[in-house]
């Protein structure tokens, strides 16, 4: 395996972590406010769809990034306006969100597939650290959307913890009736934790659609949105073992369409000879397995889910 | 400032979810109504088309009857874990592994005469839907790991196998070059009943009919009713939950691999990797408009399978068959909101016109399912 190969996988590495570690923090505020969310697969395809459309009609990425996040914010709206306000049941809700937001996005998008955008994010060169040997190509020389997104991680964590906004949305995903009596609005903070996560990934959509795999076509999310959901499990509601979450499964998904390449040898075996579409099945199954061995090395511990998690609130029900 | 607030009715309305499903088909026809006109279609066209494709004529029919058939296996399936409270959102993939085993067996016993060929490849559909659940299923009763996450990922892990027996082992030597597995014995193929219509259809309202009266008359349907609403009752009446959890899981899994060697042996040609279609994610709509209920999933599947042979008609006249995933999508979300108004009221209250005071949050609390994560 050559030196290059070896520093283009840390560098993809960090880029699919980027993108599900957007779309995982996303989740995770909409959790810790106890509002699960199983749409972001169908919010991602939407985002995507629509960031490459406005990329395609405008030529700036950014205005594709913001836009494809106010779609993402949209779509999380419906979500949170049928299990918030109206209190249907969350897991049923975010299916149908996902189911409708892949059908929705091959509809709205049927006519551009296979067109390419004039401008696509690009590498952001940080002067001076951008030449470090390895180093600056994995970190200094990455799309701005990696640096936003670290950006973004910190604040999340800084308004959860540090702030009086973070406390009632925390609070109100451990209990909604005390967080009620304290004079919060439930629903107001509920819908805002639901449609800043769907922004979030509604953005990571775009960072797909927009630098990773340029272009559109149907099914492109290809689990991602799934596998972000399960990293906010792994990641233990904290943003910080999010973000070392996602570069692990970051890790695997740049792993995976490289592995072919890659002139080794494991147990004998040659990488080269097993086929892509078996190779394909490993950020799936690591999924399952960490998920397991997570729960297997907690059994004997309290939960660290939101208590609230997944539990309708509706006020002065008699 | 005034703000509504939802009180649960005293008196519900009388069939509550029927109604709510039409009010959601209604609902969704007007929303689709509106994408189609907007997208520079005739929406009069483009509905009459689906309508004929659906039920005009015993063609129709019969293609309705045949999506109809996995639809309502897999939402059978999804509704026996949801019985108990839990999730299968990996019939997809539990339908694929059913394929895939039964489409092995059919390899190796070709030799067999049809009936026995075909009872030998539903019994390792099922098998294969229950081989894909077994982790999941476990995890899920021994480690209180989500099976909705676990279930997920299999769905492409499943996919992904099929496609790698495809362009690999199991590529057909004569298929020209083209990444096919060879097509299923003749004699395997299940008996037609009239069109493209099979008796896949009876072994599924069979099987529903047989989980309709094991849940409401028998026992075993009565603690697994009991183990999902009230887990703790159940525990002190000597229930085993892991068993309860483990069977209900496993059986799901096994109803949707059988949906896959029904499908196999009934509408397709050979395994592929396009051979589940989305049946199992749609069927998870059908279970839960039906709310876990057999008749609703009957009613539901029906429907769902006319949406989609609609849905696939309209192509000719240049319209996208996501018309029709957008369409059971809305069906659902309107169903739940039209049952939401069906089950409480609503008031608009004042800032002080609170006139209770015991918050009560409408949730399970102890007595649900405890789980680790979501």
């Amino acid at each position: 395996m050559s030196e290059a190969a070896l520093v283009g996988l840390f560098v993809a590495t960090v880029q699919f972590g980027t993108l599900v570690f957007l779309a995982a923090l996303g989740e995770l505020i909409a959790e810790r406010a106890g509002v699960l969310n199983l749409g972001v697969e169908g919010m991602m395809a939407m985002g995507a769809v629509s960031g490459f459309m406005v990329g395609l009609e405008t030529g700036s990425p950014w205005a594709a990034f913001f836009a494809a996040a106010a779609v993402g914010a949209l779509v999380g709206g419906l979500h949170a306006l049928v299990s918030v306000v109206m209190g249907a049941d969350q897991v049923v809700s975010g299916l149908a969100l996902t189911i409708g937001g892949l059908g929705l996005a091959a509809y709205v998008g049927r006519n551009v597939v296979g067109e390419r955008p004039e401008t696509l994010f690009t590498d952001l060169g940080i002067a001076g650290l951008a030449d470090i040997r390895w180093f600056g190509d994995i970190f200094f020389n990455q799309p701005p959307v990696v640096y936003l997104a670290v950006l973004l991680g910190l604040a999340v964590w800084f308004v959860l913890a540090r702030t009086r906004l973070g406390l009632a949305l925390r609070a109100v995903g451990e209990s909604a009736p005390t967080t009620d009596a304290v004079g919060h609005s439930v629903m107001a903070l509920r819908s805002a934790a639901v449609m800043v996560g769907g922004a979030f990934a509604g953005a990571a959509g775009s960072f797909l659609s927009l630098y990773m795999a340029p272009g559109w076509t149907e099914g492109m999310v290809a689990g991602r949105g799934w596998i972000a959901v399960a990293l906010v499990i792994f990641g233990a509601w904290r943003p910080g073992r999010l973000a070392l979450g996602a570069l692990l499964f970051g890790f695997t998904l740049a792993l995976q369409p490289r592995l072919q390449t890659f002139d080794i040898e494991i147990l004998g075996l040659d990488v080269s000879s097993i086929s892509p579409a078996l190779l394909g099945i490993l950020p799936f199954v690591l999924t399952v397995v960490v998920l397991v061995i997570i729960s297997w090395r907690h059994r004997h511990r309290p939960s660290v889910a939101p208590a609230a998690l997944g539990l309708p609130y509706r006020r002065e029900e008699r | 400032m005034m703000r509504p607030v939802l009180i649960r009715r005293e008196r519900v309305v009388p069939a509550t979810q029927a109604v709510a499903f039409v009010v959601g088909i209604a609902t969704a026809l007007v929303l689709g109504l509106i994408l189609l006109w907007t997208s520079g279609h005739s929406p009069a066209e483009v509905y009459e088309r689906m309508f004929d494709a659906a039920f005009m004529g015993t063609d129709s029919l019969a293609r309705t009857l045949e999506r109809a058939t996995p639809l309502a296996l897999t939402g059978l399936a999804v509704a026996v874990a949801g019985s108990m409270g839990l999730w299968n959102i990996g019939a997809e993939g539990q339908m694929m592994a059913g394929a895939t085993i039964a489409a092995g067996v059919a390899m190796g016993a070709d030799g067999l005469s049809g009936p026995l060929l075909i009872a030998l490849m539903v019994v390792s559909g099922v098998a294969g839907g229950m081989v894909l659940m077994l982790g999941p299923a476990l995890a899920r009763s021994h480690l209180g790991v989500s099976e909705i996450i676990t279930t997920l990922m299999l769905v492409y892990v499943a996919i992904r196998v099929v496609e790698w027996l495809e362009t690999g082992p199991w590529k057909d030597p004569e298929s020209f070059g083209f990444a096919v597995i060879e097509p299923v014995p003749e004699q395997a193929s299940l008996p037609g009943l009239f069109g493209r219509a099979h008796i896949g259809t009876l072994i599924a309202l069979g099987l529903l009919l047989v989980f309709s009266l094991a849940v409401s008359r028998t026992a075993w349907g009565y603690e697994l009713r009991l183990a999902g609403s009230s887990p703790n009752t159940a525990r002190y009446a000597g229930i085993s939950l892991r068993r309860k959890v483990l069977t209900a899981l496993l059986l799901s899994g096994g109803i949707a691999g059988l949906a896959g060697a029904v499908q196999l042996t009934g509408s397709a040609t050979r395994l592929e990797s396009g051979l589940s279609n989305g049946y199992g994610f749609a069927g998870i709509i059908v279970a839960a408009l039906a709310l876990m209920r057999p008749s609703g999933v009957v009613v539901a599947a029906f429907v769902f399978g006319a949406v989609q042979v609609g849905g696939q008609s309209i192509q000719t006249l240049g319209v996208s068959s996501a018309i029709s995933d957008i369409l059971q999508a809305m069906i659902l979300f309107a169903a739940l909101v039209a049952a939401v108004f069906f089950n409480y009221r609503i008031r608009w209250r004042g800032p002080a016109g609170r006139e209770s005071s015991d918050d009560e949050q409408a949730e399970a609390g102890d007595d649900a399912l405890t789980m680790e994560g979501v």
